[in-house]
């Protein structure tokens, strides 16, 4: 047998290697003689190919720039290149490897017994450790490993698992109508089947294009589940993709993982599961040159050692664990002189970078014998791999009797079929395939009578349940049945988990300290943390710990499987979904492109938040005419009875008594006083009212008010949210009304629309509702339009406004104009914990009123006295502040800036800061540092720019 | 978290299209002491198991509605518009 096909060349370690196309890298690196492929975690020993299938740490490379890739499920490519990880220099000799010497100094949890005495040597331990620990390297270019990518499917029936009992489960569920999500973590569909021809049934390539091309099937191969969801939902990698998938039925038939046996230096490269010598054989197509010694517990080991025979190799012996294999094992090998071996088992590998011998004792010990060979295939039974079904909510038990854990209790909508029930006979695991397809289908899409009938066929046909081979006993584990799992004789390099490096006298040292709970004894020693996540070690530790702390291995339990089931990139998590990131744009939008803005983001939205520069807008807004983009504040109209009642709980000052055509700055809390949002309250008619609220809380005014609108299902009140209805702009400065007067026919003299007054009348043809309000401080108009009208509005005012000296200006003139006023931006000058009476708006708060939300603990507020004092202030010297700079006062923290800006109008850096009362009054000096230098500031009870108002109100 | 809840306006859809609004708890107590008060602020009950509860839809039709649902393992039992359920 050799491989046939075309050659592919890529490099190991900047070693050219030749491959064939199809052919896994580690199966071209097999053939090629490389053998070691990586070097161990903890003591940098040399590992190579060892379950081949995508579970173990041992062939994590580093493949094109990404990091703890594993080979031996990566295809070659040409070109591609390949580097070992966790060695220096090299992989034939690493220094690190020196750990392996000392490895006394370094038992289990030394990590929490050293370093830290004494204490300042930390620092350079930590350098150190740093340096060392983890796998592998990060890419950190940007985009180095490309783009990560999500993929959202929605499915009647998801089956986890593409062996037989999953492509059975497959065609029936698809059979019966429903829509099938098939995932399997190989390159291609068949399960163990792919590389154990021996059980493959005569129509299984027949089953598997069915399946492949059935209507109602989708199939996703390389695609591993890592993680199962309340409610069937699914998280899939594929490669830079995640896919997450949403199904009405699951079916988990991902089959079993084969576990390795505890025994000296099983970690040699050298030593490989029978699927790992199975795959190198009819996937690869790859020959293992060289005596082989297997060591079997059941008919695996027979078959493997048949298949080797075939595919040219030699057997030097095949060492049995039970005293009498049954014929139907035996017969498999009869013909071909393999020296079967019973009643015995493997102690120890020999040799120090590659096995040279395999050294085999009777089960009680006595007599040792080393056979020498370079190979040892181990076949000592399957963990059905059950991590998924865990989390999805089932139950298991240890059946004693099967040698594994069982489901005791299914999750609803959760089936399973095949070796991960304990199924390993094909006909038994097709027809559980079977069952749970069509049980999902029915499941799914109720109400066909037909397929009640046909579950009720099919569950009277049924093969019958075949334990396997092995079949450790019920009580406390002993030396002898624990032999499954573990060789007997010495402790140390008998590895337990191979990505930590964990040993047999490391479990029982943990068990000595106390760690004697399979849960304690995880955490402490690591054990089944790895990149493996337990597929290599669970089996084992848990006989371990069953062995040591003599007790039963059910006794002992099943550790908890938390997602995500295999190594995750955090790139797959975060990764792109554009369509699903909102950006929202204004109707102005393209306006602002034109005329050169640059755009920051206020929540979803993009917002100019410059066109020149922050002072030349500020100028212009101050001596002529400024137009600013407002269209994002939030915008709610009530209409209703009870709308009056509603604002007055709902706001802490009054609305009864506000005119038709007024409006009023208000400010919403929640019961506990704190500050949500402020905005203003204008009556445009008798029972109509218009809300507006900031740009960044205008979803979360919505929903609060909806909230309590929800609570008190008698009121009549509607509210409708218009905010994406209206174009909104605030035109700004001295000029403003001339400008405006030549758009209108209306009257809007300062008599007719003075401050605070709301009009309703067209503005160059289109009906407007303006506001005469200045958030900026001086004469202005918010004028909002019918959405669809914005940029025709804009644009004339705009034009108008040329010849006045009208510039447009963005977000940060108008954070500068604004503080200039001392006027407060909820979220940035307050936080969670501010409440009107201290952040200077106590003129707002009505204790009058009959009840309003957050009127009971502001009232206890105020009887115990404000704490803390949003106050302005001005710097006595030329420094600025950034945001959030800390006011110390004698020594310890008192305060912190919330805003600052240079105020041409106060001539140095104004700004907001929380500061407690003592130093709030008007006229104090307090501290604030920068850079660890205090700066002095005076706090200003009056506005730094025309503190009576009067351009306001002109 | 991965459950669904049936929005009473949209019918099924995933958990984070929504948020939670507490359980649902009885009207202020008329004339409290300031513990009392501060224990109707924020000492909301934690039920482990059966829970009446707020929800609101949020990245769809903006709906609050309450829920019954299982803390132990966001089963949702039942939902309906406050007041109807």
């Amino acid at each position: 047998m050799s491989a046939s096909g075309h050659g592919v060349e890529f490099t190991f370690d900047g070693q050219t290697i030749r491959g064939v196309e199809g052919q896994s890298v580690t199966g071209a690196l097999h053939a090629a003689g490389q053998h070691v492929l990586s070097r161990s975690f903890k003591y940098h020993r040399p590992r190579g190919l060892l379950c081949g299938s995508g579970r173990c740490p041992n062939c994590l490379c580093t493949v094109d720039g990404t990091p703890n890739v594993r080979i031996c499920t990566t295809d070659v490519q040409p070109g591609m290149q390949v580097k070992s990880q966790n060695r220096f220099p090299s992989l034939g000799f690493d220094v690190l490897g020196i750990f392996d010497w000392f490895h006394k100094m370094m038992p289990v949890g030394f990590y929490y017994k050293k370093f830290y005495k004494p204490r300042w040597m930390w620092p350079f331990w930590e350098k150190f450790i740093r340096r060392i620990a983890g796998l592998g390297e990060i890419n950190q270019a940007r985009g180095g490993e490309g783009h990560y990518e999500k993929l959202n499917l929605f499915t009647d029936v998801a089956v986890i698992g593409g062996g037989l009992a999953g492509l059975k489960a497959a065609l029936e569920a698809a059979e019966a109508g429903a829509s099938v999500v098939v995932i399997d973590d190989q390159k291609a569909l068949g399960g163990h089947l792919r590389h154990d021809p021996t059980l493959k049934p005569t129509d299984f390539d027949a089953l598997i294009a069915k399946v492949t091309s059935h209507a109602n099937i989708e199939v996703y191969t390389s695609a591993t589940a890592i993680g199962a969801y309340e409610e069937n939902y699914i998280a899939v990698l594929q490669g830079k993709r995640l896919i997450r998938i949403r199904a009405a039925q699951a079916v988990f038939t991902g089959g079993a993982w084969e576990r390795p046996l505890v025994f000296t230096r099983n970690d040699l490269p050298g030593v490989m599961l029978a699927s790992a010598a199975q795959r190198l054989i009819h996937l690869d197509h790859v020959k293992i040159s060289g005596p082989i010694v297997i060591v079997t517990d059941n008919a695996q080991g027979y078959r493997t050692a048949a298949q080797i025979v075939a595919a040219k190799g030699s057997i030097a012996s095949l060492i049995d664990l039970r005293d009498a294999p049954p014929a139907a094992d035996t017969d498999l090998v009869r013909s071909l002189s393999i020296p079967v071996q019973a009643g015995r088992t493997i102690v120890a590998a020999e040799g120090s970078k590659h096995v040279t011998g395999a050294t085999v004792a009777l089960k009680n010990g006595g007599e040792r014998r080393t056979i020498s060979c370079r190979w040892i295939v181990q076949a000592v039974g399957f963990t059905p791999a059950i991590s998924l079904l865990y989390q999805s909510g089932c139950s298991f038990v240890h059946d004693d009797r099967l040698g594994h854990v069982t489901i005791t209790k299914f999750a609803k909508d959760v089936h399973a079929a095949g070796a991960i029930t304990g199924a390993h006979d094909p006909s038994r695991a097709a027809w559980e395939g079977r069952r749970a397809g069509l049980a999902a289908a029915i499941a799914a899409r109720p109400g066909d009578e037909s397929l009640n009938a046909k579950r009720a066929s099919l569950e009277s046909s049924a093969p019958p349940a075949t334990a396997p081979g092995a079949a450790p006993a019920a009580a406390a584990l002993t030396p002898e049945t624990a032999l499954h799992f573990v060789s007997p004789g010495g402790e140390k390099k008998k590895f337990v988990c191979y990505c930590e490096d964990v040993t047999q006298k490391d479990v029982f040292d943990a068990i000595d300290e106390g760690y004697s709970n399979i849960e304690t004894l995880k955490r402490y020693s690591t054990i089944s943390m790895g990149p493996c996540q337990g597929k290599m070690c669970q089996a084992s530790s848990v006989a371990l710990c069953a062995l040591h702390n003599r007790q039963s291995i059910e006794a002992t339990g099943v550790p908890t499987s938390r997602p995500p089931e295999t190594p995750t990139p955090l790139g797959a998590l975060a990764g792109r979904t554009p369509h699903f990131v909102l950006a929202r744009r204004t109707p102005m939008h393209g306006w602002h492109e034109r005329a050169g803005a640059k755009f920051m983001d206020a929540g979803n939205w993009k917002r100019p938040e410059r066109y020149t520069s922050p002072e030349e807008e500020y100028k212009a807004v101050r001596e002529a005419a400024g137009l600013i983009d407002v269209s994002t504040l939030g915008k709610l109209e009530l209409r209703g009875r009870d709308v009056v009642p509603f604002l007055e709980q709902m706001y802490p000052n009054k609305y009864a008594d506000l005119k038709e055509g007024r409006t009023r700055y208000g400010i919403v809390c929640d019961g506990g006083g704190i500050i949500l949002d402020d905005g203003t309250i204008s009556r445009l008619g008798p029972d109509r009212y218009f809300l507006t609220t900031t740009t960044g809380n205008a979803d979360a005014i919505d929903s609060w008010f909806r909230w309590n609108l929800a609570s008190k299902p008698e009121w009549d009140v509607t509210l409708a949210n218009v905010s994406s209805n209206y174009a909104a702009m605030n035109l700004a400065g001295p000029k403003s009304r001339e400008i405006l007067r030549g758009l209108t026919t209306a009257d809007i003299s300062p008599s007719a629309l003075p401050y605070l007054a709301v009009g309703q009348f067209d503005i160059v043809g289109v009906p407007a509702v303006v506001f005469r309000i200045g958030f900026v401080g001086e004469l202005g108009y918010e004028i909002h339009v019918p959405a669809e009208h914005g940029l025709y509005v804009w644009e004339k005012i705009y034009q108008a406004g040329q010849s006045f000296g009208l510039k447009p200006f963005g977000v940060e003139a108008q954070r500068r104009l604004r503080l200039d006023k001392k006027h407060i931006l909820v979220s940035i000058d307050t936080d969670a914990l501010s409440n009107p009476l201290e952040a200077d708006l106590g003129w707002i708060v009505k204790f009058d009123k009959s009840d309003f939300i957050g009127k009971r603990t502001l009232q206890q507020c105020q009887a115990r006295g404000p704490q803390n004092r949003l106050v302005g202030f001005k710097m006595a010297d030329d420094s600025n502040p950034p945001e959030a700079s800390l006011v110390l006062h004698e020594g310890r923290l008192a305060g912190r800036v919330t805003s600052c800006r240079f105020s041409p109008a106060a001539g140095t850096h104004v700004g907001l800061a929380w500061v407690p009362v003592e130093l709030g009054k008007d006229g104090t000096s307090f501290n604030i540092t920068i850079d660890g230098i205090p700066h002095e500031a005076i706090v200003q009870d009056a506005p730094f720019y025309d503190p009576k108002g009067e351009k306001l109100r002109s | 978290m991965s459950f669904q809840i049936a929005c009473p306006n949209c019918g099924v859809r995933p958990v984070w299209e929504f948020h939670y609004g507490g359980p649902v708890t009885s009207s202020a107590p008329p004339n409290p002491t300031e513990r009392q008060w501060g224990a109707y602020l924020f000492d909301k009950p934690n039920i482990c198991g059966e829970q009446h509860e707020w929800w609101v839809h949020r990245s769809a039709c903006k709906t609050w509605f309450t829920a019954k649902r299982d803390t132990r393992t966001n089963t949702v039992l039942s939902t309906a518009m406050h007041g109807e359920g």
